[in-house]
Formats: C-alpha cells, structure tokens, sequence
C-alpha cells in the first residue's frame, strides 16, 4: 500500500537505481510528508542505502528523479543533513569531537571562511542534546560504538536542516544510547524537522516510527503503520527476493554494460 | 636492419644468453607477480624492489666486487628484512597499509642510496656494475649470470606451477585454506620468499624503480583476457616474454639506452591493448557490445511499431511515418530497415513496409514480453501503470525464452497488460 | 670558515623542503594516498624533462608548468583506469607511474644532447653539488641561493594553501561523501592536492632528488601519527620532525661522506622504526604504564 501527500516535503518519481553493473531499486515512486519521523526497512541488499545516497546525489540514478522541498538537491542544500552509516569513516582520524561537530557548520560557511565563536556555539548546542557536552575535547579514537553514533547525529544537528536523512543510526549501539538518539529525534519531529532514519530491526521499528518505506528491490509500501505494515506486506519485504527480478539482474549483471542506464 | 636480423638470429652468442635470460627473468617475476596481483597487494613488490637496493650495497661492500652470491644473499637479506618490518608494523601500529609500504619503500631506498654514494665516493672501479641495479641492463647479463640467476628463475616457476593448488588458496581464501588443514603460514612465507627472489633477479634487466611494472602489469594486462588461473600466468609470462626481448633489442641497437625502461613501454602498450580490446572485459569491446545491442534495441522497437499499426488496422507504415516515429535517427532507422529486410523480417513495396510472416511472429514476441513485463511490474511491484513503460521498453530486448515462460506461468497467462491492451500470442 | 655557510643554507634548505613535504603528506596520509604520492613523484618526471627541455638551458617556469601537467596527468590516467577500464586500483597506480617513469628515463637519454639531467641526479639528487658549484662555477653564487629560494617560494605556498583550504582538506580527508553533500568540491580539493605535491616535487627534485621526496611526504607525518592524535600536534611534530632529520641527516652524511638526501631519509626512518618499536602495543604492555583506553564497543 503506497500513500501519495499532498504538498510533500520529498518526492521521488519512477527511481531506478543500478550499483555496480546490477539494479538495486527499480521504479521508486513515493511521497513523503513532513514533520514526521520516517523508517526506511527492508532485508539486507533491499537498497536502503542505496535510496539514501541516490536521495543525496552521492549516486547516480538511471531513470527517474528526486525533488526535495519541491526543488533539486542543488539548490536546497543548506536544508538537509545527511548521517552516513559509522563503518564509512575511519575513527582514528586525528581529530576531537568538537571538530567533527564543526564540521558541520562547514556547509554554511563556504570556502575559505574559517569556522568561529558562533560556530563554536552552535557545535557545542548540538553536543549538549546528544549528551556529549562533556566530551568536546576527546579524541574520536577513544570512543565507544554509541558514542560515535552521538557524535555523527550531533554533527548533523549543526547543520541546522529541516530535514535529515540517517543511515542505519542505531546500528551496534547500546540500549540506552539508542534510547536517548529516538528521544532525541521525536523531539526533532515535534519541532517540525523531518527525519528519515535507515533502521535494521523490524521489531523496534514499530515502536519508533510515524511513516514506514519498505523496500526490497522495489517499494513494497510507503505508509503509516496500519497502512504499510500489514502481514502480508512484511511478508513481501522480508519473505525473500522476486525470484524473476533476481534472474533479471543475473542477465543484467552478464552484460559488459548495463542496458539499464541510458 | 642488419642490426635486427643480427639480434633475432642468434648469431652472437652472447646476445642469445642475454635474450634467455631477459625471458626467463621476466617471466618468473611475471608468475609471481600476478599472484600479488591476484592478493591485491601488488605494490608490495614495488616496496621490495626499493628495499633490496641497501642489501645489494652491503652484499658489494663485503665482497668487493660484484659477485652474485654476495649480492643475491644481501639483496635476499634486505628484502626478507623489508618484508617482515611490513607485516610486523601492519599488527603494532595503526598506521593504515598504504603508509607502512611507502614508508618502508623510501626508508629502505634512501639508506641504499647512502650506501651506493658512499661506495661510488670510495672510487672503487667494480662499482659500474653496481648502477646497473638501479636502472637495469640486460644488455651486460654475462653468461655466468644467465645461469644463476636464469636457474633461480626457473626455480621460481616450477614452484608456482607445481605448487598452484597452495598459492590459490593463498590468495583466493586463505581461511578456507587454514580450515581445510593447509599450512598457510608457511605458504605466506614461501611465497614472500619467492617473491624477493624474483625482485632480486629481475632488477638486473630492469632497475629498481621500473621493477614494479615488471610484476604487475603482465598479471593485469592478462587478467583482462581470460578468468582462468593457469592461462592467466602463462598469458602474463609471455607478455613479459615479448616486451623483454623488444626492450633488450632497443637496448642492443641503441647503446646508451638502458633496457628497463624500453621493457616498461612495451609492457604498457600490451596492457593498453589489453585494457581497450579485450574480448568482454576490453573498453572498446564493452562500447561495441553497447553498440550492437542498442541497434538491435532499435529493431526491436521498429518491429513493435509495425505490429501496432497491424493491431490499429494498419496493414503496413509508410517509411515516412517509421522516421517520424523516430526523430534524430535517421541514419538508425534506415540501417534497421536494412538489417531487417535482409532478415526477411519485412518486406517493402513502394514507399510502404509491411512485416513478413516471421517478422510478425517475432515482433509478436517483443510485443508479448514488453507487457507481461509491464504487469509484472505493475502487479508484483505495485509500480503505477504510467511508470512501467520505460523499463519494459529497456529490458524487452534481453528476456531469454525461459524468463517469458516463467513470466507467462508467474502472471498466469494474462490475457491483457496494465494498460489493458492485448497480450499476443500464437 | 665558509663551510658553515653552506651547512647552514643547505640544512635550511632541506629542512624547507622537509616542511613542504611533510604538511602535504599529513593529508595525503589521512587520506590513504601515500602509495599515490609515490606514483605522483615518480610520474612528473617526463614532465621536466619536456621542461628543461623546452626551456633550454635555463631552469624555470616551464619545468614546474610541466610537472604540475604530469601530475594532473597521472592523476587522471590512475582515475580513467580504475574507473573506465576496470583495472584494480594499486595496479591502475603501479602500470601509470612505472609508464611515466621509464618514459622519464627514455627522455633523458634521448635528449641528453640539450637536457643537463644525470639519471642518478633525477633519483636523488644532490643537494651538496651547490656549494660545491660555487666554488667551480663563475655564475656559481646565484645557484645556491636559486635552490633556496625555489624552496622557500614552494613553502610558502603550501603553506597558504593549507591554511586557506584547512577546513576543506580536513573533511574531505574525514569524511568525502558528507563532504560532497555539503557542497564541498571534494574532486576539484583533490586535483589542487595532486597539484601541490606535483609542484613540490619538481621543486625539490634537484635537492633531493624525485623518489626521496616520497620519503620526506610520507615518513615523518608516519611517524608523528604515532605520537599523537591531534591533528595540530600532528602538524607541528611532522614539521619537528622535518627540521631535526635535515640537521642530523646533513652531519651524518658528512661524517660518512654519503649522499645528503639519502641520510636524511635513513635518519628519518630510524626514527620512525625507533618511534614504532616504542609504541607498539607489546613493548608498551611490557614496559610502558598501562592505560587502558576508554572504548567498550571497537567499531568494525
């Protein structure tokens, strides 16, 4: 069951997505509303991440599009905040927390500004509701798992968006960091941010979330939970690949190109 | 052309010696070299090549004089030194492993270029030969040397060749090797062993800045023509076989040239073949594969036109109307109109085309598959009817007959598409 | 005596070297590019030969114009063969610069009736050839100084650059794909990276010669990376570090009457093999106070 809104705070039109050589998402059609707190599930290989970094351009899609606040990525950038997945970096990079906080300030700042006094404030309000505060000054070496999760939200939090996209931030994290990340992002969504949140636990994720994408290749249903977590669409999600989509891909992936892409 | 004749006919002994030994070195360091392709540690070589240099001064220190088992011994020393420094600091630090290798690479090479100034400042006269390690000379391989190190070499290929099942495992699945009961920390160190070995007898014909070409590129370019193991190396020696003999020519009918880098250019030049026109992985052949499947994309796309003039009552499309249909690409229309007559999957009388009875099975046949794909979109990943067109335009060409039995038997024989227009069949 | 005049304007002119280098290869680094630093510097040399070549005799704009070219050259065969032709990346690095390189050889060799370059000068140079020009030489007393001030020029634009694109470098080093969506030019940051290094080695190359600068870019900022975390420390002991190796490097080398350049790196490795052995987990659990550090769950 796909719900279409009116007025939607991100809309993505027949999305097809290929990674290395094979289709992981085929004709995405969905829209989203705002202000609400958004779960993205599906199996592994689903295309989660995949939608998320199509959504932030970080990939090329081969047909279809993405309009955000009604308009194209470049143009609305200072807006959205992007959390990637914590392997994608490694954390014995030499720098504190505090620097990477401030790193997302960058964005505003353009090149060539060093980041200041405001910025500075503005990292450490983000580190304070994580509940980091006290740990400006650490290297991110020293961390703990939920710890760097804090600091990867707090850093998006200094971006001061309207709306964040999250790839699987609970993921390895302790219950009460994970706890305190689901206060802090319903408290976000109270304020009138969106927040679209990649999450790998179906059973949490009923608990948490306003709006549910599943996804398995394809968009199994885009809804709230009555709507799109229905027994039999959660069978469809999580009951094993399209058996014809996967020889489709095998034929695809034979090909030297990808007949997909125009 | 005398000289070429003079070179390629063997007629001076000692060219002959220089020219098995060129081959046998290249292609020992082209074996093992491809397996550190393989590993994806192909740059490990290159750091060996850098660290033996020290080993090599002190071997000639010692000896005072350029004699190969001082020199092989040092040479061998320095490399094994190198190598395990590498692993050591890989498990103590958290220095990331592109940092240690070119740490190791430069520190070896800077303290072997200490040495070589001091032996150059110490006037001895036997140290010309020992420049030669640095950029390499085929040229001056004595026929004492062709023994030693042509038998070292050999060595090496018969320990790769008989061993291939160990050194697989080793760099495909080393775990599974581990599992299975296989030694594969000794493995590992044979491995590197022959690997020093190959390092230090190949820098005598290539120096050792260029050493590292002469492991990976044979393995890369070679990797590109076939997938399977044994061609693979022996495809890799026989590039390397070739580019030594031209580079050793170049090297015979130009004196003052030195012989590594000529080896190098003709290596990459069969890479770059290799890279551009290979069967399948080759980039032109990719672009060509594209090519042929986009015009027969066009044909198919031809073909469903006629069939639907045929369901809209319209026995056959004047060859206007098909150029209409398909706006910029004229010359494209005009060869699939070639192409398909030829087929006798139409036929043409006055400016009017018509589809030939097997022209209209097949054109039934796209026509089938792009709307059964079209439901199976539509029913099975609730894609909205507007939406499905696009995709079942791109995949039509590629569903094999079994995929439309499965889609036929998965639909259950539909008898109309999403947009409710008629599924052909015989 | 003029012997420590010399001393002093070489040391000072490799530890400027040293400094150039290491700033650069701290981000090079962090950015897991060590391997391509390597290729770069070996890869420019085709560059200055077509350079001096162009150029004549005199050593000038036309060499540094045609390294940087080589660089980005490099750079972007790397990129085309790693991405379009589907090689793995440390063979797209070792076929580009082991290319590159030969073709260097191959240069001089075949231009070596116009092209004052000696094979073993472009590997590791000479840096004590100057003073000692000067006492051979009539246009002697500009060559000193002329290498001085190539480096002292190279210096101060790496440092502005850093400094002006501190931020940039950082995340991108970090973080490349948030960096993107920040809209941050990550692709045209590393280009101006690449750049540099190209520039900084066909500076340095005639001091140090083209392969030791792989040396001064990656060692000492390795070697500071065990020392510490923080990035400003990390900087400050990279330039420590650089300044220290030039000055016992350069005695060294004259109380062994060896290649300057070359034992400077090796002063450099010993202290960077030194630092390793003293860091490393063993030695510290056996020798050293235990402190344990504050982390429960590693990441992956």
């Amino acid at each position: 069951m796909i719900t279409q809104v009116k007025n939607p705070i991100l809309e993505i039109h027949d999305l097809t997505v290929s990674y290395d050589q094979s289709p992981v998402l085929w004709n995405v059609d969905l829209s989203l509303p705002s202000g609400k707190l958004i779960g993205i599930l599906g199996p592994n290989g689903a295309g989660k991440s995949t939608l998320i970094k199509a959504i932030m351009g970080l990939v090329d899609p081969s047909g279809g599009y993405v309009k955000l606040f009604d308009k194209t990525l470049a143009e609305v950038r200072s807006r959205i905040s992007y959390v990637p997945q914590r392997e994608s970096v490694d954390w014995n990079f030499p720098a504190s927390v505090l620097d990477v906080v401030m790193m997302g300030t960058y964005g505003k700042l353009g090149l060539f500004k060093r980041p200041g006094k405001k910025e500075k404030e503005l990292s450490m309000e983000s580190l304070e509701k994580v509940g980091m505060h006290g740990f400006a000054n650490r290297q991110i070496s020293e961390l703990s798992g939920g710890q760097q999760q804090r600091v990867f939200i707090a850093r998006s939090l200094a971006q001061n968006a309207d709306l964040y996209l999250m790839d699987e931030p609970f993921a390895g994290v302790d219950m009460a960091t994970e706890t305190a990340i689901f206060e802090l992002l319903k408290e976000m969504t109270a304020a009138g941010k969106t927040v679209i949140v990649v999450h790998h636990d179906i059973y949490s994720a009923v608990n948490y979330f306003d709006w549910f994408i599943m996804l398995n290749l394809h968009l199994v249903a885009s809804g709230p939970k009555e709507t799109a977590m229905t027994e039999e669409l959660l069978s469809k999600t999580y009951g094993g690949k399209l058996n014809l989509l996967t020889k489709v891909s095998d034929l695809i992936r034979q090909k030297d190109f990808n007949p997909l892409k125009n | 052309m005398e000289d070429f004749v003079y070179f390629f006919t063997f007629q001076d002994s000692s060219i002959a010696f220089v020219v098995i030994g060129i081959i046998l070195l290249g292609v020992g360091s082209a074996y093992v070299g491809t397996y550190s392709f393989l590993d994806k540690k192909a740059l490990l070589g290159d750091a060996i090549s850098h660290a033996v240099l020290p080993g090599i001064c002190v071997g000639f220190i010692l000896a005072g004089e350029k004699n190969p088992l001082f020199i092989v011994s040092g040479a061998f020393i320095s490399g094994a030194l190198a190598t395990f420094l590498s692993s050591w600091l890989n498990k103590s630090t958290r220095l990331s492993e592109d940092a240690i290798i070119a740490s190791i690479l430069s520190i070896f090479f800077g303290f072997g270029i200490v040495l070589l100034t001091i032996i150059q400042k110490s006037g001895n006269p036997e140290m010309a030969g020992l420049n030669q390690f640095i950029f390499g000379n085929a040229i001056a391989i004595l026929e004492s040397d062709v023994y030693i190190y042509g038998g070292l070499a050999i060595f090496i290929i018969l320990c790769l060749t008989v061993f291939q099942k160990e050194f697989s495992l080793l760099v495909f699945n080393p775990d599974y090797g581990r599992a299975i009961g296989f030694p594969m920390g000794m493995i590992r160190v044979t491995f590197n062993v022959l690997l020093i070995l190959s390092v230090v007898i190949g820098i005598q014909a290539i120096g050792v800045v260029l050493m590292a070409a002469l492991l990976i590129t044979p393995g890369a370019a070679a990797r590109f023509w076939t997938d399977r193991l044994g061609v693979l190396v022996i495809l890799a020696g026989t590039f390397s076989a070739i580019s030594g003999v031209l580079g050793t020519y170049i090297s015979f009918v130009i004196p003052q040239m030195p012989t590594g880098p000529w080896v190098v250019v003709f290596l990459s030049i069969i890479a770059l073949i290799s890279f551009l026109f290979a069967p399948k992985k080759g980039v032109l052949s990719r672009y060509l594969s594209r090519r042929i499947y986009l015009r027969k994309t066009h044909r198919d796309h031809l073909l469903k036109l006629l069939y639907k003039g045929i369901e809209a009552n319209k026995p056959g499309l004047p060859i206007a109307e098909i150029h209409e249909a398909f706006p910029f690409q004229k010359t494209q229309t005009k060869q699939s109109i070639g192409n398909l007559s030829k087929d006798k999957f139409i036929t043409q009388s006055q400016l009017v085309i018509e589809l030939s009875s097997t022209g209209r099975s097949e054109a039934k046949r796209i026509v089938r598959l792009h709307r059964l794909w079209e439901l199976y979109l539509n029913e099975y990943m609730n894609i909205a009817p507007d939406h499905v067109h696009d995709t079942a335009e791109k995949l039509e060409h590629l569903l094999s007959p079994e995929m439309e039995e499965l889609l036929e038997s998965r639909l259950n024989f539909p008898k109309l598409d999403p947009h409710q227009e008629n599924i052909p069949r015989d | 005596m003029s012997f420590d005049q010399n001393a002093f304007l070489i040391i000072i002119t490799a530890a400027m070297i040293a400094i150039s280098c290491g700033l650069l290869g701290v981000f090079m680094m962090l950015r897991k590019m060590s391997m391509t630093g390597d290729a770069i510097s070996h890869a420019v040399l085709p560059g200055i030969v077509i350079g001096f070549f162009i150029s004549g005799s005199q050593r000038g704009l036309e060499v540094i114009i045609g390294a940087g070219i080589l660089g980005i050259l490099a750079t972007l065969m790397i990129d085309w063969l790693r991405r379009k032709a589907r090689v793995q990346l440390d063979a797209s690095i070792g076929i580009t610069f082991t290319l590159l390189f030969a073709i260097g050889i191959i240069l001089i060799n075949l231009l070596a009736y116009k092209v004052d370059l000696d094979q073993e000068c472009v590997l590791y140079g000479e840096i004590a050839y100057l003073p000692i020009d000067l006492w051979l030489t009539k246009s002697g007393l500009n060559l000193g100084p002329r290498i001085l001030y190539l480096s002292l020029l190279n210096l101060i634009l790496v440092i502005t650059f850093i400094i002006l694109f501190f931020k940039e470098l950082k995340v991108t080093s970090f973080d490349e794909n948030f960096s993107k969506v920040i809209g941050i030019p990550a692709g045209l940051i590393n280009l101006f990276l690449m750049s540099m290094v190209s520039y900084t080695t066909v500076s340095s190359f005639e001091a140090v010669g083209a392969i030791l600068v792989v040396a001064l870019l990656v060692v000492p900022p390795a070697t500071a990376f065990l020392w510490t975390r923080k990035l400003k420390l990390l900087i400050q002991l990279t330039i420590a570090i650089g300044i220290g190796i030039s000055i016992v490097g350069y005695y060294l080398a004259y109380f062994f009457d060896s290649s300057i350049a070359g034992m400077i790196v090796s002063v450099a490795g010993i202290g960077f093999l030194a630092s390793a052995l003293f860091k490393s987990k063993s030695f510290l659990s056996r020798f050293g106070t235990s402190r344990t550090s504050v982390s429960f769950e590693k990441t992956v």
